[in-house]
């Protein structure tokens, strides 16, 4: 392949991947269910070498994947066969911390974590914590505009970069910043996963960590129950750092997997962390608890000391991997909701688990309304993923329905195409294009991924386009 | 569709039909008329669409005058954690266009942060919708939040719906000090656990303003509490200046030193406020009139990019530029 051959004639050797066995790790992303060999994967050592790459693929009329750390759960960074992978990982440099104006500038291929370790000295933190934050690149989670358990107090990643380098297909640089004038290309540019330019350099706000954290853990022995405590905590004007809910099978899950003291007999657990000034936390530890007893809940626990604290969180956040315990494989999807809702759509989900008969388990990012239902099944039993991903499917579509959406922090990638078509009607989705060709008339970047094409929307049948007029378009959709 | 929506659609395929330019406007207190387009108001379009403290979101119409809105959130105890200035008779459609942000910017965010969902008509009149009432949705490219600041140059938002916050106490404290020594303390106090939503530099103080419960302040010496005005003074900031000076509003990074001319410093240093004759040598630099203006110093790059999509949202060109 020529541009195979003109890659390596620009790139140093060890940059350029071409075999199958070095190409495998690249072959998919953490959504596994989908994999595709590339053309090449190079992983360009600085930004002059992005450049050169993206340059040569324009020449070559050759799609470009930009990778981070492929931690991705909706396959946005997975390969085209007539593609190449363009992988970050050598770009993990951070390039400067200032600790007075509370900012670091670093290399898309930074991993989240690093950041958070590398100004703990300043007694700054990085606030965006993903899960996958110990593997996952600052350039991912800005072209997933991710989110994590502290987001509804401090925010997404949106919330928290100030400025970034970007290159288009031709490899000219261009800088979105906070203080730009006129409408807000930065905030565009997090979420737009890979479609609209390379991340090359991000500067990001870092925070003060805070003085003091308490946790408290509350047990119900009714989802419902439980789900308006959260709204009642909100209304009291309390903002939680976090504020997690977990429903039976999860509970049951981290418990046997972490061994933290979660009651097993519960029906729905919350995890609510308050944070702030010494003074804030002993007020709102106090009055969170009054809250949640109020609300019915039958065992409540306060985190006494930092060691505590940490040990109640670590069920929750092992609930993946625990629930995965139970199963071969699961399905882990994405979906927001009005906290109103949150009753209702447990109840539906429990009845397309009975209808696809897979077990599902529910952990939800309560204060936010992001709902992270886990179905379990087996790969290898014929028809069970493509039972599950219809199950998955009807989840996402629930949630529009009820006014929410089909992804809160993971994306659309490859997987949620599909859903697309549910959330958002042919108007839209042009836009959404045309967005897309000022970026990259090429078509190069990313092509495929996040917006279905209007003609696969038709195709599934959501979307009757007739004469560009659509049915029901005074319908409200939120 | 709603009746007044459907009449502002037909007003702009009318236009388009008609060769003529739009003006969009709210409540005409910021972005001065232009003689050569004709006036498309929003202000029959208002009312608040659904508002749940619960769950934290407001939603709505383009023409609701931010008083009306802030007074709503106030009754349930929250607010708009962004503080838009009152020009006077504000429209939360004209606060979105502009995208301005008080005080709290540094600590809280900024207006569009809070935006979670639009509703507009674009160039051609069609209907369209982004994001939604969630606080999480990274489903499509994020319009709604790239909007704010489009100053009705790319579409007509009819409707908005925005994340609010509850509403906290404040205090105010200030102490005197000169001006760079003010930027270097504002920018410590940011790195440290007490809770600030507000640091400026103003005749001769260094102002700060903390949420919530907090250690004592005033036993510190030289800190004095006051109230809470000097926020309203400075959001929006409209100095009376002698003759012949300008004001022009620079965004710099928080820690720059002390820039000539300053008569303000807002935002943790990150805002100046320069009086002068002459428009200031920065990257950054907006000639702030008595009406709120573009700043227009975009590289080309950036420029052709913003060509490219309000081609994508008006391309017939029916709504002004500016
Ligand atoms: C166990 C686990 C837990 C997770 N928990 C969370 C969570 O709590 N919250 C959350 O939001 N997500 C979570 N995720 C999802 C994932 O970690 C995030 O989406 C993350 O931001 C992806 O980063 P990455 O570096 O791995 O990106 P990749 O997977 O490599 O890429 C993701 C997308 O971004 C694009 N991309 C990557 N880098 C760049 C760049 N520099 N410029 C342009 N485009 C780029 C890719 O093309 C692709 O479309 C989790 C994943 C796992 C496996």
């Amino acid at each position: 392949m020529q541009v195979v051959q003109a890659l390596q004639q620009a790139l140093p050797n060890t940059s350029v991947l071409t075999s199958e066995e070095a190409c495998r790790p690249y072959e998919c992303d953490a959504l596994s269910a989908y994999r595709e060999k590339p053309l090449a994967v190079v992983l360009p050592e600085n930004i002059d070498q992005v450049k050169r790459v993206l340059q040569i693929c324009k020449a070559h009329q050759t799609p470009v994947i930009t990778r981070g750390s492929g931690t991705g759960l909706a396959g946005g960074a997975l390969p085209l066969k007539e593609g190449i992978v363009l992988g970050l990982s050598k770009l993990n440099k951070i390039l400067k911390i200032d600790p007075l104006q509370r900012i670091a500038v670093v290399e898309p291929g930074v991993r989240n974590i690093q950041v958070t370790q590398a100004v703990e000295p300043f007694g700054l933190y990085y606030a965006p914590d993903p899960s996958s934050q110990i593997a996952c690149s600052i350039g991912g989670n800005v072209a997933e505009n991710s989110g994590g358990v502290h987001c509804l107090k401090y925010g997404l990643t949106v919330h928290n970069v100030t400025s970034i380098r970007v290159l288009n297909m031709a490899g000219e640089e261009y800088v979105f910043d906070e203080k730009d004038d006129g409408i807000d290309l930065l905030a565009l540019l997090n979420g737009s996963e890979g479609l609209l330019g390379v991340i090359v350099e991000i500067k990001l706000k870092l925070l003060p960590k805070p003085e003091a954290a308490q946790l408290v853990m509350a047990a119900f022995s009714c989802v419902k129950a439980c789900a308006e405590a959260v709204t009642a905590v909100l209304q009291e004007g309390i903002i939680p750092a976090g504020l997690e809910m977990m429903d039976r099978f999860s509970i049951q899950a981290a418990e046997d997997f972490a061994k933290v003291g979660y009651p097993t007999d519960a029906q729905a657990l919350l995890l609510c962390e308050v944070d702030g000034s010494h003074d804030q936390v002993q007020v709102d530890a106090q009055r969170v608890a009054e809250i949640l007893t109020g609300q019915g809940a039958y065992q409540i626990r306060v985190s006494q000391n930092e060691r505590e604290r940490t040990a109640l969180w670590q069920g929750r956040k092992n609930a993946f991997p625990a629930v995965g315990r139970y199963s071969p494989d699961y399905y882990c999807m994405d979906g927001t909701i009005p906290r109103s809702q949150l009753a209702y759509v447990l109840e539906e989900i429990a009845k397309l688990s009975q209808k696809y008969d897979l077990r599902v388990a529910n952990v939800f990012h309560a204060g936010d309304g992001n709902l992270h239902p886990l179905i379990l099944y087996d790969a290898n039993q014929p028809g069970q993923l493509q039972r599950t991903e219809a199950f998955g499917c009807d989840i996402l579509n629930l949630c529009v329905d009820v006014g929410g959406t089909i992804t809160g922090e993971h994306g659309v990638g490859v997987e949620k195409l599909n859903s697309m078509c549910h959330q958002y009607q042919g108007d839209e989705l042009e836009i959404f294009h045309g967005i897309k060709a000022v970026f990259d008339d090429t078509g190069l970047l990313n092509p495929g991924k996040a917006v279905p094409t209007l003609h696969r929307c038709a195709e599934l049948g959501q979307m009757h386009v007739h004469k560009g007029q659509l049915p029901f378009a005074h319908l409200e959709r939120f | 569709m709603e009746q007044t929506v459907k009449l502002l659609a037909e007003q702009i395929q009318q236009a388009r039909h008609e060769n003529q330019t739009l003006q969009i406007v709210g409540g005409n207190s910021k972005v001065p008329l232009n003689d050569t387009a004709q006036v498309l108001s929003i202000q029959e379009h208002s009312g608040i669409l659904s508002y749940e403290p619960a769950e934290l979101v407001i939603t709505a119409r383009a023409g609701t005058r931010l008083q009306e809105l802030q007074q709503v959130l106030a009754e349930k105890k929250q607010m708009l954690a962004f503080e838009p200035p009152e020009y006077g008779n504000s429209t939360i459609g004209g606060t979105y266009a502009c995208a301005l942000t008080g005080p709290a910017r540094p600590f809280r965010g900024k207006l569009r942060d809070y935006v979670l969902g639009t509703k507009l008509l674009d160039g051609q009149g069609r209907a369209l919708s982004f994001g939604g009432k969630m606080i999480k949705n990274v489903a499509g490219y994020d319009v709604s939040r790239m909007l704010a600041g489009s100053k009705g140059s790319m579409a007509l938002v009819t409707e908005l719906s925005l994340k609010v916050v509850p509403l906290v106490e404040e205090v105010t404290y200030r102490i005197e000090m000169p001006e760079c020594e003010a930027i270097v303390l504002m920018n410590q106090l940011a790195g440290t656990s007490l809770p600030l939503s507000g640091a400026a530099y103003y005749g001769g103080y260094f102002y700060y303003r903390v949420m919530g419960a907090h250690p004592k302040q005033t036993n510190r010496v030289g800190v004095e509490a006051v109230d809470n005005q000097v926020w309203q003074t400075l959001n929006p900031f409209r100095p009376k200046l002698p003759p012949g000076q300008k004001l022009w509003r620079l965004d710099v990074e928080s820690t720059t030193p002390c820039i000539d001319g300053t008569i303000a410093v807002g935002m943790c240093g990150s805002r100046r406020w320069v009086a002068s004759e002459h428009k200031p040598e920065h990257p950054y630099v907006t000639l702030w009139d008595e009406r709120f203006l573009p700043r227009h110093n975009d590289g080309l790059g950036v420029q052709k990019i913003k060509q490219g999509l309000k081609k994508v949202f008006d391309p017939y060109h029916v709504f002004q530029d500016l």
